[in-house]
């Protein structure tokens, strides 16, 4: 077993759900605490130390939304929301308030382990101070220095709007983008909510980077909710 | 018919009466030498008084010019002629004639007047009598048998009334008066030649049978029917067409408010109803998905603790599958149960098509790691209003229908093809393709195919009614079809316009 540093919080009511989590935790040798209430949540997060939360939103006393509102206020730790809830538009706004990513019950392990893998490495990135000057997923790097962008090692050429948004996924890697989060990045506050244009600004960017557009490798789509850099 | 003969020969023989009378008094002044004056007045006095007895302006009218006659007559000079020997007579005779025909005209017009006025105050009261009786009627039948009531009294005669429910159907039973005054209740004999001839009647009235029958009109569709005695239809004076007219309103007004009241009372007792079925929907949607959620964790869990080869590991893995049919079947009655109501508000954003082929995909190659799909979309970026999520259900449901029903070596296409106003997006397989039995219903809900053998779990036949369902909801379609060469093709297509809203 491999002992990890982080500590995980599980907050879930449903002993079934945090008891198969736990259990897959325990797999992975990270340590985690188990808060069954919100309230239960707050207190662990305030006396421990925390690196990573698990957050079910449908909890019996607190909302969800209240709980990151006021993590976001004192912390950055990555959450990452479990929501039995269909509806996009609870997911947007938690990811809005400030989570990281989501899970919709049921979700598997493998999963679950992947979100949390990638949110610990992206933990360990942004500790490191000076964003490095050259990020690559796959085939496809940024340069922030020379703003350049390659596929395969060779130069592309991309528009200024197209490599805005390309920078925005690589400063997010492995992090879900809601729409509006990137309209307001690349647009500017007050652009409003016409998606259209950036459906279009991302099929044009897809066509540059992606082999096939309709079965993208890097920039994934999260229907109703935003879009996705992979993480490797 | 006899009375109005018997009328005329009344007032005939009254009028002769009166101008005897008249002569005869004039004679009796004239062997009293009285002067002739006296004789004028007594005969504008008897055309008053046969204007006053009799009925119309006629008899009035015949009497001045009869008893100017007689006058010259009996009581000028030379007697027993028409000729006048005095020619101020003539005077005299314009002046008597203008004022007993004057006096006539007036009398008879104050008559009818007062004859008019007796007969709407008759009417009004009949009238506001049933309107009174009406507001407590409670049903149907009770307005029926007050229309019947009112109708029969006032036609003197003896109506029916057949009402009809929310179908425009007419009901088994109508209400019938009877001679005695009694209401009963009879066999209606030939329902759907009523609600036949009711359906293309363009007139106010349909003649059938010995019967007239008068619709009763809502706003929307016929309630009720009154018939009516043909003979006593043809010889209805105009009061009575118009009073039947008021009743036949005052009745349309009754049923009116009756299915206005128990459309109220029914749609409580549905709002009453879907609150429970929204409770119990979510109910199952959070009791069912997160024990569900468990049980799919902790099997996945069993799976990857245990060897392949492990007979453990097969256990663990039926539970899995298990458990995964049975969410995607909660979801699927949820969804299904939502887009059948009405319920699910389409959440319309402009996406692009690939994104969600690009989504649905995504969840295919969960589903079946080893199963290429190929793509054929065109290199313009389509961009169209829709629900993506429901869209990308309706591509995951035809891809694995699709996956399904197709070898694994054989190709499964997913194309768009674009026109001026809508996207069609279609999944087309070899696969065994749809048998001519099945091809009519594969949209129906709970539908599935006999082909394949009774213990398959593939479907439970809710997919391709979710499918159809989320395109009407887009105001699009679907379609299935058999591909020559083998395999179907399922094309749906969506509206490119932004609706309305």
């Amino acid at each position: 077993m491999i002992s990890q540093n982080e500590t995980i919080l599980i907050v879930e009511d449903d002993s079934q759900i945090h008891n198969f989590i736990a259990y897959i935790l325990k797999q992975e040798g990270f340590s985690y605490f188990i808060a069954k209430s919100g309230q239960i949540a707050m207190t662990t997060l305030i006396s421990q130390k925390i690196d990573l939360m698990i957050l079910d939103m449908g909890l019996p006393d607190l909302d969800g939304m209240e709980i990151i509102k006021k993590v976001r206020s004192w912390s950055e730790m990555p959450i990452i929301v479990v929501s039995a809830r269909d509806q996009d538009k609870d997911k947007v706004s938690a990811l809005d308030a400030g989570a990281d990513d989501y899970l919709t019950k049921p979700f598997s392990a493998a999963e679950l382990m992947a979100r949390i893998r990638v949110m610990i490495r992206h933990l360990n990135k942004t500790a490191k101070p000076p964003i490095q000057p050259i990020i690559s997923v796959g085939d496809l790097s940024i340069d922030f220095e020379k703003r350049q962008v390659f596929l395969n090692g060779e130069a592309l050429h991309v528009t200024p709007l197209e490599y805005n948004l390309l920078g925005l996924f690589f400063r997010n890697i492995g992090k879900v983008l809601t729409t509006q989060f990137i309209l307001k990045e690349i647009y500017g506050i007050g652009y409003g909510t016409d998606t259209q244009a950036l459906r279009a600004l991302m099929a044009g960017l897809r066509r540059k980077i992606e082999p096939v557009p309709a079965k993208p490798r890097y920039i994934l789509t999260e229907i109703g909710v935003g879009y996705r850099l992979v993480d490797e | 018919m006899s009375s109005n003969k018997s009328h005329i020969l009344h007032d005939i023989s009254l009028t002769i009466l009166i101008l005897t009378a008249s002569t005869c008094l004039g004679g009796l002044f004239r062997m009293l030498d009285f002067h002739e004056t006296n004789v004028v007045v007594v005969f504008i006095f008897s055309v008053l008084l046969i204007s006053r007895v009799t009925r119309g302006y006629a008899y009035g009218i015949c009497a001045s010019v009869i008893s100017l006659l007689l006058f010259n007559w009996f009581f000028t000079k030379p007697y027993y002629t028409l000729k006048v020997n005095d020619m101020t007579y003539f005077i005299t005779f314009a002046i008597m004639t203008f004022t007993s025909i004057m006096t006539s005209t007036l009398t008879t017009k104050e008559k009818q007047a007062a004859a008019e006025a007796h007969e709407r105050e008759y009417e009004s009261n009949a009238l506001y009598q049933m309107t009174n009786h009406l507001s407590d009627a409670e049903d149907a039948s009770a307005i029926a048998e007050i229309t019947v009531r009112t109708s029969s009294d006032v036609l003197n005669c003896n109506t029916a009334c057949i009402c009809f429910d929310e179908n425009g159907t007419p009901e088994k039973s109508f209400i019938q008066h009877k001679s005695d005054g009694t209401i009963i209740r009879r066999e209606l004999t030939n329902p759907e030649e009523l609600k036949r001839r009711m359906e293309i009647i363009n007139d106010s009235s349909e003649t059938i049978g010995n019967e007239c029958c008068y619709p009763i009109y809502g706003k929307s569709m016929i309630l009720a029917v009154l018939r009516v005695p043909l003979d006593t239809c043809s010889t209805m004076s105009p009061s009575q067409a118009r009073m039947l007219h008021s009743i036949i309103e005052s009745a349309a007004l009754a049923f009116e408010r009756l299915r206005s009241l128990q459309a109220q009372a029914k749609s409580r007792e549905e709002a009453t109803q879907e609150r429970y079925r929204s409770n119990l929907l979510r109910a199952i949607s959070h009791d069912i998905r997160t024990p569900l959620s468990g049980i799919l964790g902790t099997s996945e869990m069993l799976m990857d603790k245990l060897k392949q080869e492990d007979s453990n590991y097969i256990l663990a893995r039926d539970i899995y599958q298990d458990a995964e049919w049975l969410h995607n079947l909660v979801e699927n009655i949820l969804n299904l149960t939502k887009l059948r109501d009405g319920k699910l508000v389409l959440d319309k954003q402009p996406e692009a098509i690939e994104e969600v082929i690009g989504a649905a995909l995504m969840v295919m190659e969960k589903r079946f790691p080893d199963r290429v799909f190929d793509v054929d979309i065109p290199d313009e970026v389509i961009v169209v209003p829709m629900d993506a999520r429901l869209i990308t259900q309706v591509i995951v449901n035809l891809l694995d229908n699709a996956s399904k029903h197709t070898p694994a070596d054989k190709q499964i296409l997913i194309s768009v093809i674009r026109d001026e106003e809508k996207v069609s997006i279609s999944v087309a397989d070899r696969g065994t393709g749809i048998s001519e039995k099945d091809l009519p219903n594969i949209f129906q809900m709970f539908y599935t195919t006999r082909s394949k053998g009774a213990d398959t779990r593939n479907g439970v036949g809710l997919g391709l009614a979710i499918c159809q369902s989320i395109a009407e909801a887009h105001e699009g379609s679907i379609q299935a079809q058999n591909r020559s060469g083998g395999g179907a093709v399922f094309t749906f297509t969506l509206p490119l316009r932004k609706d309305k809203k």
